[in-house]
């Protein structure tokens, strides 16, 4: 990139060298001080005016092809820009790079799974196809989950009225999905109803799926989960909170780290991503995460947004 | 219905040998004929030798990409259908869509079903108005009493400015260009958002019902956006260039 500019402009300097030497040449044609006696004998005509009328000419060619290459280098650059968009931090990049590396073989597996289920085959075949299509379906979910992360860091965040109490009360209903597990939400009324944040609603609603999707997921059947919100005169404040097994002491400073799987958490599927999006999503809103546990007592995430 | 008339002809354009080949494949076996290509300069004399039906694309390529090939297609006046291979979520890739012109967008790694999906509908769409300036080309398209400006991102009704936010904008947007077409709730979202979790869908539920406000569309009485019980929205008003 830096190195493309550099070009860009070294070739604009060069179609500009045959009018300097031009004007040079007048000038010192003009003081007398040509330096070849030579020429000055043979040639009636000025010739340091020959030489500017030489050299403008060549800069006049010179200067619409560079323009041109100006031009198309731009357009280049804008397309590759566009394909690896600002790449500002090394974290970013890299993550930007793990999707890029990994979307072609995808495509291609997913386009040769659909072949081979379309061949005849035995309950055998069939078996081992389900199993690879599965695993290739989660590779393609973690591709999609980084997406989610690098594009929210990038897209600029939508700022209207959001009633959150109302995407807890979406994300809590996915929870009775889940069997055994029973979430109660609990939102204020006195001395007033929550005030809605100004945010994204789609990123917002994004964070508490994923809060609610974590309490389920490590939980066992019977334990509570609450999920609860107020408003403290700064922020809202979002909380949910389960009896689930708990998050060992050294394992809690890395839980919103991105692909971070905990000792407990070893066994349970996901994408490892499900807390880093909630903690991008709160400092999208100049909001932030945390996080307290007791192992064998229970969790609590609390995310706060400022009020507007 | 391919069966009964010649197959429609597809030309598949992509660096990568590996997705060639078992696109190639799979796409022959859903009834097109496939021709391929392996960089931009390649789909260019293809595309002048074999005058393919459409157009699979992929952006980024060596010697020209994908984007080029739009460009130069569509200022020789050449509106042969292509779907280009990559996402136009943000606003920076918008303006370039906008400006290529191409008629459908898919981002890596997709369903390979939903490819062929895509193709009949672009196929069908372009059917009905062949050797014309597609939609996906105009700036500025209207539906009844609507008006969108695709550069200005607005939205007009009767003449005057309606309030949106900018997503419902590139939502509606996606449904004027697509209309007549049933969109599944997935599908908006991996065109408009990008995304895919699972309550994903009430996001898009959610914006629906934003510009029927907003427009003053009648959920039970629709005039613009028909909710397809069990399968998604459908724009059924007529859209033209404005």
């Amino acid at each position: 990139m830096r190195r493309g500019q550099w070009l860009r402009r070294w070739r604009l300097g060069v179609s500009l060298i045959p009018l300097s030497l031009g004007v040079a040449a007048a000038l010192l044609w003009q003081a007398g001080l040509f330096p070849n006696p030579v020429l000055t004998l043979r040639l009636r005509a000025d010739v340091g005016t020959l030489l500017l009328v030489l050299g403008t000419m060549l800069t006049l060619l010179g200067l619409p092809a560079a323009v041109v290459a100006v031009t198309a280098a731009r357009r280049r650059d804008r397309d590759l820009e566009a394909a690896h968009s600002a790449c500002t931090d090394d974290r970013r990049c890299f993550l930007q790079r793990l999707d890029h590396e990994l979307k072609n073989p995808l495509t291609a597996l997913r386009a040769g799974l659909a072949n081979l289920a379309s061949l005849p085959g035995g309950r055998e075949r069939d078996a081992v196809h389900t199993s690879i299509e599965a695993q290739v379906l989660r590779v393609n979910r973690l591709v999609s989950d980084l997406r989610k992360l690098v594009e929210l860091e990038q897209r600029p965040a939508e700022r209207v009225p959001v009633d959150i109490g109302e995407l807890l009360a979406e994300a809590t209903q996915l929870a009775h999905d889940v069997p055994g597990r029973e979430a109660t939400l609990n939102l204020p009324q006195a001395p007033w109803p929550l005030p809605p944040v100004l945010g994204d609603r789609d990123l917002l609603a994004l964070a508490c799926y994923n809060l609610l999707e974590n309490a389920c997921k490590f939980t066992r059947p019977g334990d509570a989960i609450e999920v609860r919100a107020f408003e403290d005169g700064q922020s809202v404040v979002i909380e949910v909170a389960d009896t689930g097994p708990g998050i060992p002491t050294e394992d809690l400073p890395h839980v919103f780290d991105e692909l971070y799987r905990g000792e407990n958490a070893r066994t349970i599927e996901g994408s490892g991503l499900g807390l880093a999006l909630v903690r991008a999503v709160a400092r999208h809103h100049n909001g932030a995460v945390s996080i307290r546990s007791r192992t064998g007592h229970g969790t609590a995430v609390t995310m706060r947004l400022p009020l507007a | 219905m391919e069966q009964s008339q010649t197959p429609s002809r597809i030309l598949l354009v992509d660096d990568e040998k590996a997705i060639i080949d078992n696109l190639a494949s799979f796409l022959e076996r859903a009834g097109f004929a496939i021709a391929v290509a392996l960089d931009g300069e390649a789909a260019l004399d293809q595309v002048a030798r074999l005058t393919p039906d459409l157009l699979v694309l992929d952006v980024l390529m060596p010697k020209m990409n994908g984007r080029e090939v739009v460009r130069r297609l569509r200022q020789q006046d050449n509106w042969t259908p292509i779907i280009l291979l990559t996402r136009v979520g943000q606003s920076t890739e918008r303006a370039m869509a906008l400006e290529e012109g191409a008629d459908d967008y898919l981002n890596k790694p997709f369903d390979p079903y939903e490819l062929v999906a895509r193709i009949r509908a672009v196929l069908r769409r372009r059917a009905e108005a062949p050797r014309q300036m597609p939609l996906a080309m105009a700036t500025r398209v209207r539906a009844g009493d609507i008006v969108l400006d695709r550069t200005a991102r607005r939205v007009e009704q009767v003449g005057k400015p309606v309030e949106l936010t900018a997503r419902a904008v590139a939502l509606l947007e996606y449904l004027l260009l697509h209309a007549q077409e049933v969109l599944t709730r997935e599908r908006l979202l991996d065109a408009v958002w990008g995304w895919d979790y699972p309550v994903a869908t009430r996001a898009v539920d959610a914006r629906v019902a934003e510009l029927r406000r907003a427009l003053g569309d009648d959920p039970d009485a629709p005039r613009l956006i028909e909710t397809v019980v069990g399968q998604g929205y459908r724009f059924v008003a007529t859209v033209e260039i404005a």
